[in-house]
């Protein structure tokens, strides 16, 4: 059965690379995409969509549906991680620590016990816990915001500059995991859990979809944004810049709770307890 | 004219000044004993080095046309600056942190010639 196995990769394979024989050479000149389509692009992006940004027109208005499923494919990620790593059900530990929050004594609570009432000064810690260090505790509270607020520019910004939906919906994601990094999985499943992440992973995709459905249901075709200019106000062609835009906000939302979700499903072993 | 000379001079300095840091924590990071002292370089020089680059970086721009695009740029550069500051000590910080907690002993003089244990 392996042979067989072997023997399909090797046939691909050599399939691929025979046939790489036959693509234009590297920055051809004359192949079919450096004679219509690269100039079609240059000369006319910025007439039919208003964005200067070159890269951003392509990756979203004319290669829409490519993007769309891009998003598909990181969300897919995000639900195979899930899939994968997530225990179905949570098993009560054999023992749980609890912290005295004024004394700093840590109380080992075997299982079936009596644990400690629910106030401010027992907290639950991790079997790997470590005193929190103030110093990278207050770094990171001074930078998250900033982090975050550099990400939404970044999703903001990808008209005019390098930037867009992936992008910042990496960096907006980044903050909440240094976040997680900084304190405990706990407390950041305080801040957002595992339902939110997994809704905005979903609700990032359909803001994508539901556009070009709108846009579908106005009489145009699929994810042709002039079709939403009476919606958006402007004419067509700012409609295409604004539709832009509410495209890559759904993909940022959608990258940054698939990225979410995936460090919860792996810092905790899919169990969702404690982690880092 | 004199102005362009002044301005470019700063800029030169301050990015020699920033090579030499650079150079000093490259040697310090290949010549000291043991993690915690490579970290010493790897942390201080590394941020000076950054620092003095970047301010020249951010003098540079200012240089041709003192106009609100340079004076934006500039500012942008000097914000990298002062999230290094603050983020790469930081990091140092924590990666001693581990160290100490992982049960690294630092170097001492009386096992030289060893590795640390």
């Amino acid at each position: 059965m392996r042979i067989f196995g072997l023997l399909t990769v090797l046939l691909c394979g050599g399939l691929l690379i025979y046939h790489t024989a036959d693509f234009p050479a590297w920055g051809d000149p004359a192949s079919p995409a450096s004679t219509h389509l690269s100039p079609y692009y240059i000369e006319h992006s910025i007439d039919d969509t208003m964005v200067p940004n070159l890269v951003t027109a392509v990756l979203a208005d004319y290669r829409s549906y490519d993007t769309m499923f891009e998003t598909v494919v990181v969300f897919a990620a995000g639900i195979a991680c899930f899939f994968l790593l997530r225990a179905a059900k949570s098993k009560t530990p054999e023992s749980m620590l609890y912290r005295h929050i004024p004394t700093g004594i840590t109380l080992r609570i075997e299982k079936g016990s009596k644990t400690p009432p629910d106030s401010a000064d027992f907290e639950r810690i991790d079997s790997v816990w470590v005193p929190y260090d103030l110093i990278i505790k207050i770094t990171c509270r001074l930078l998250v915001p900033f982090i975050q607020l550099f990400a939404l520019y970044v999703v903001a910004h990808g008209h005019h500059s390098p930037g867009g939906g992936f992008q910042g919906g990496v960096i907006f994601g980044a903050a909440l995991i240094l976040f997680a990094l900084t304190h405990n999985l706990s407390n950041s499943l305080k801040r957002i859990n595992e339902k939110t992440s997994a809704l905005f992973a979903a609700s990032g995709v359909l803001v994508y979809a539901g556009t070009g459905i709108l846009c579908l249901l106005l009489g145009a075709n699929f994810l042709d944004y002039s079709a939403l200019a009476p919606l958006l106000g402007g004419d067509p062609k700012m409609a295409h810049s604004h539709g832009i835009l509410i495209v890559e906000i759904g993909v940022a939302i959608a990258v940054m709770a698939v990225m979410v979700w995936i460090y919860y499903n792996l810092a905790s072993r899919g169990r969702h307890d404690e982690g880092l | 004219m004199l102005l362009s000379i002044i301005g470019n001079s700063i800029v030169i300095i301050l990015v020699l000044v920033g090579l030499l840091f650079f150079a000093g924590g490259a040697v310090g990071i290949l010549r000291f004993p043991d993690f915690y002292s490579r970290l010493h370089p790897a942390g201080k020089l590394d941020t000076m080095g950054v620092s003095m680059t970047m301010i020249a970086m951010a003098v540079y721009s200012l240089l041709h046309g003192f106009t609100l695009t340079a004076l934006l740029t500039s500012l942008k550069i000097m914000l990298i600056v002062v999230f290094i500051f603050i983020t790469s000590p930081t990091a140092t910080h924590a990666i001693v942190d581990a160290g100490v907690r992982a049960g690294l002993a630092p170097w001492a003089k009386e096992d030289s010639g060893e590795e640390a244990p």
